[in-house]
């Protein structure tokens, strides 16, 4: 499996990472170290204790995060959600209500990682 | 050259590594995961660093807390800082550059034109830090070499002024005295009599040129100047004239724009004008005495009774203010005879010390 393949899978934007990173080996070395990335799971927690100051926090880093990596499928939710928890405005029910989402396209992106770096 | 360092202040790895690959071939990279941190490593190290690349929102303190420091410490006056954001909202990105940040940078950001935009904005800083030490070095050079020409002036002055002293075979203090006891005298003219608009640097300059007052008496004959009895009349008329004759001296080295040169003259020709006009050899009267001659004038009376001479013993200092008070000297203005009232102490402290000296 190429990352190119990858990126296919999990919806990510591969031109876009090419252009910007040059070589396969750099966006897949990037893409590897998202799996040690936190950002997603602290957001989960924040949101269960109800921390939303905490959970803008981690929600806008992963926005961050997946704009750097092209993860276009995964930043559409984490975007709208980092705007749900955003304090000017902030819309508890509509975070509350978006998490799942969010929450699957992660599990896709790690999940398609995964499988890139076991397919090598 | 010692390899230069990039800070990078962001929260994500990802983030941080995706920078550290643009710069680590050339940078020695220091990474900091929240704003805390990079304010603990700038605190430690600011001025090893040639950039600061810093996330908006990040735990423990922002982008625009760390700008703040860097700000109130100053750091923001060496160390460049590109903002890097995924968003565009316009009241932090103002923020951000109201605080003196360089530059935004979005994400995903192209490390291309990273490296591009990063490299200009260091040359700049590199550039003009440059010029503000070469600035800087130039102006201490300026500095050390007026405080050598001034060294070397007054020097130059000191030798010429001892030259008539040492003719007149006075102890060779007068003149120091005279120089001391002017500056003293001026310092009050200048506080409390603000209409002659005395500048600081203006007491420096006089207080050299009443080194020079007596520069004429080079040109009176020894039988006159050293004579230890009464002059006559005649010769006390020839004594007058030292005051022209420094003037002519001076002529010849005219400098009609320099205000040193302006004081050096008058002092030579008016130090023993009064108030009243009963002075010589003008006979100017008031205000028509420039203040530097009527503060050397006083000074010089001062110090010659209070001094041994070869046609006279020194005065009690109380006798010698008595004297001037009474105007068995001449007449000053109140303003002068003010200033030397709140001099004299001074006046009698250095006048005994010398005296002690001396003695021994």
């Amino acid at each position: 499996m190429t990352i190119k393949e990858c990126y296919e899978k999990i919806g990510a934007d591969y031109a876009e990472a090419i252009a910007r990173m040059m070589k396969d080996e750099r966006i897949a070395k990037f893409a590897g170290m998202f799996l040690r990335d936190t950002s997603f799971t602290e957001l989960k927690a924040a949101m269960e204790t109800e921390n939303y100051d905490e959970a803008f926090r981690m929600a806008h880093t992963l926005k961050g995060v997946s704009q750097n990596l092209s993860f276009t499928a995964l930043y559409g939710p984490v975007q709208e959600i980092t705007e749900a928890l955003r304090e000017k405005g902030r819309d508890i029910d509509l975070a509350k209500s978006l998490l799942p989402g969010v929450e699957a396209e992660y599990e896709r992106t790690v999940a398609g990682i995964h499988e890139f770096l076991q397919n090598q | 050259m010692e390899k230069r360092m990039i800070l990078i202040a962001d929260d994500a790895e990802i983030n941080r590594e995706m920078l550290k690959f643009i710069f680590e071939e050339q940078y020695d990279i220091v990474e900091a995961e929240n704003g805390q941190q990079a304010i603990e490593i700038l605190d430690a190290k600011a001025q090893d660093f040639s950039m600061l690349f810093l996330d908006f929102i990040m735990p423990e303190k922002s982008g625009i807390d760390v700008l703040e420091h860097m700000v109130s410490n100053g750091y923001s006056d060496f160390l460049p800082v590109i903002m890097i954001t995924g968003e565009a909202t316009p009241e932090f990105e103002v923020k951000a550059y109201e605080l003196g940040a360089s530059d935004i940078i979005y994400k995903p950001f192209d490390p291309m034109v990273v490296m591009r935009r990063t490299m200009n904005i260091m040359e700049l800083y590199e550039h003009r830090i440059d010029i503000e030490r070469k600035l800087e070095k130039r102006t201490l050079e300026l500095i050390e070499s007026k405080e050598k020409l001034e060294k070397s002036n007054e020097f130059l002055i000191n030798a010429l002024s001892s030259v008539v002293e040492f003719r007149s075979m006075e102890s060779g203090d007068h003149i120091k005295r005279v120089k001391t006891f002017t500056g003293i005298i001026l310092g009050y003219v200048r506080k409390f009599y603000p209409e002659y608009k005395l500048t600081k640097e203006q007491v420096a300059l006089i207080t050299q040129a009443s080194a020079l007052h007596d520069l004429g008496k080079i040109a009176i004959m020894d039988s006159i100047l050293l004579k230890p009895g009464k002059l006559t009349r005649d010769e006390f008329e020839e004594m007058k004239k030292h005051t022209i004759y420094g003037c002519e001296i001076l002529e010849n080295f005219k400098q009609e724009e320099n205000e040193f040169y302006r004081y050096c003259y008058d002092i030579c020709r008016y130090h023993h004008e009064r108030y009243d006009g009963k002075g010589y050899p003008d006979g100017l009267a008031g205000e028509n005495i420039p203040i530097w001659a009527q503060v050397v004038s006083i000074v010089d009376v001062y110090d010659a009774l209070v001094s041994k001479r070869v046609y006279k013993d020194p005065y009690d200092v109380n006798e010698a203010v008595r004297m001037i008070h009474d105007g068995e000297c001449g007449v000053f203005s109140d303003k002068i005879m003010d200033c030397f009232d709140l001099a004299k102490e001074e006046l009698f402290a250095i006048t005994q010390r010398e005296f002690i000296e001396d003695e021994e």
